[in-house]
């Protein structure tokens, strides 16, 4: 898992903006058809000045000629999964200069007006990685037992290995990285469970991780992939990359500004 | 610790297979299929047991060097450690390849999208 020649990005991130934070919202699909032009709209409609960028993993459905239409898309040549879609967003977030990126599904789960919500969290904590977590302030999704659960003890894990503050929601999705995460995750990010195992990466590498409550709504089409005994190899094998985490030697996330010219 | 000759069936099986499994794996190499320590490594497979066959009595000493009573286990035991040996540079070649290849995905993609997209959207 050492930065390989090819994991450097190929393009030289621009200078840093003076004015207004960029922000992009990454949106990883795979058969979202039916959701991503109405979560497109939404973000539009919101007016916030978002730019957004849809990775198309490789869908059989009409996902990306609907995108395509509505927003910027890179189309992934075959899937590569979950963590391999989000990758490629943050690189062309690095490859472009964004001050901020936020991770949206294209499911439709994560409310566009919740990306308002993790960049005053951002603001006021000046974490590297801001979590936006269900389960902070009430459960709003009105997730599973055993889903609430199995976060429960992931969290508890990560606390315990990297010594970090308590998280509620180390599976969510809705996430932002601001320029040092960016930069950190364009060289590497875990493609097995990419979430929990993100933060246990930005944690060891001593990237301020932080969370804050947020609003999400429940799937209205498809099923999670993690159900049943799914969910509990899904666990065990977390937990035990966390774990594997503690022992990787630490190296130093390349950042292309001090933290005073942050906005 | 046993001195017993192998049988000359034995000897005309692991002699055959020996000669085609090698010449074979000289052509591959030959043609660039395999490299020199695939060659190596795969070879052991003929090699040892004919060694193990063609010379019982040094057989016989390296089992008793080794403190194993039978010269066979001692020759399964070397070929599962060119086995072991084989199959972790294969798992962490694949690994290499798999990620080499998703980066490979990764930047295509992304400079086909370059190439095609105008300005991104913004909100």
């Amino acid at each position: 898992l050492r930065p390989q020649s090819l994991d450097q990005p190929l393009t030289q991130p621009p200078a840093p903006s003076s004015g207004r934070a960029r922000v992009l919202v990454i949106i990883p699909c795979f058969n979202e058809a039916r959701m991503i032009g109405q979560l497109l709209d939404e973000i539009h409609k919101l007016g916030a000045g978002y730019d957004t960028l849809v990775v198309d993993d490789g869908s059989s459905d009409a996902t990306y000629e609907i995108a395509v239409a509505k927003s910027e898309c890179v189309r992934l040549i075959c899937n590569l999964g979950i963590g391999g879609a989000v990758q490629t967003g943050i690189k062309y977030a690095h490859s472009h200069g964004y001050d901020f990126c936020v991770q949206v599904d294209g499911d439709g789960q994560h409310p566009p007006d919740q990306v308002q919500a993790l960049l005053e969290a951002q603001a006021g904590t000046k974490a590297n990685l801001m979590i936006g977590s269900r389960y902070r302030g009430g459960d709003t999704d009105r997730s599973t037992w055993a889903r609430r659960q199995g976060s429960r003890i992931i969290a508890r894990v990560l606390g315990m290995a990297s010594h970090a503050a308590a998280l509620t929601d180390p599976t969510s999705g809705l996430r932002l990285m601001d320029r040092k995460a960016i930069a950190f995750f364009a060289q590497r990010y875990p493609h097995d469970f990419p979430e929990p195992i993100s933060i246990a990466w930005a944690l060891r590498h001593g990237l301020k991780v932080a969370e804050t409550p947020v609003r999400m709504r429940a799937r209205e089409h498809g099923t999670t992939s993690i159900a049943g005994l799914k969910a509990l190899s899904y666990m065990v094998r977390v937990v035990f990359y966390i774990l594997l985490a503690r022992f990787e030697p630490r190296i130093k996330p390349r950042d292309h500004r001090s933290e005073s010219d942050q906005p | 610790m046993t001195n017993h000759s192998p049988a000359l069936q034995t000897v005309i099986v692991v002699a055959v297979f020996a000669a085609f499994y090698m010449r074979h794996l000289l052509r591959r190499t030959l043609r660039e299929s395999l490299d020199l320590y695939d060659l190596f490594m795969l070879s052991m497979i003929a090699v040892v047991p004919a060694a193990f066959v063609f010379f019982p009595r040094a057989a016989d000493t390296a089992a008793e060097l080794a403190g194993v009573a039978f010269p066979f286990v001692l020759m399964f035991g070397a070929l599962l450690a060119v086995v072991f040996a084989l199959v972790h540079r294969l798992t962490v070649r694949i690994h290499r390849l798999e990620t080499q290849n998703r980066l490979l995905i990764q930047e295509v993609s992304l400079m086909r999208g370059d190439e095609a997209g105008g300005a991104t959207a913004r909100s």
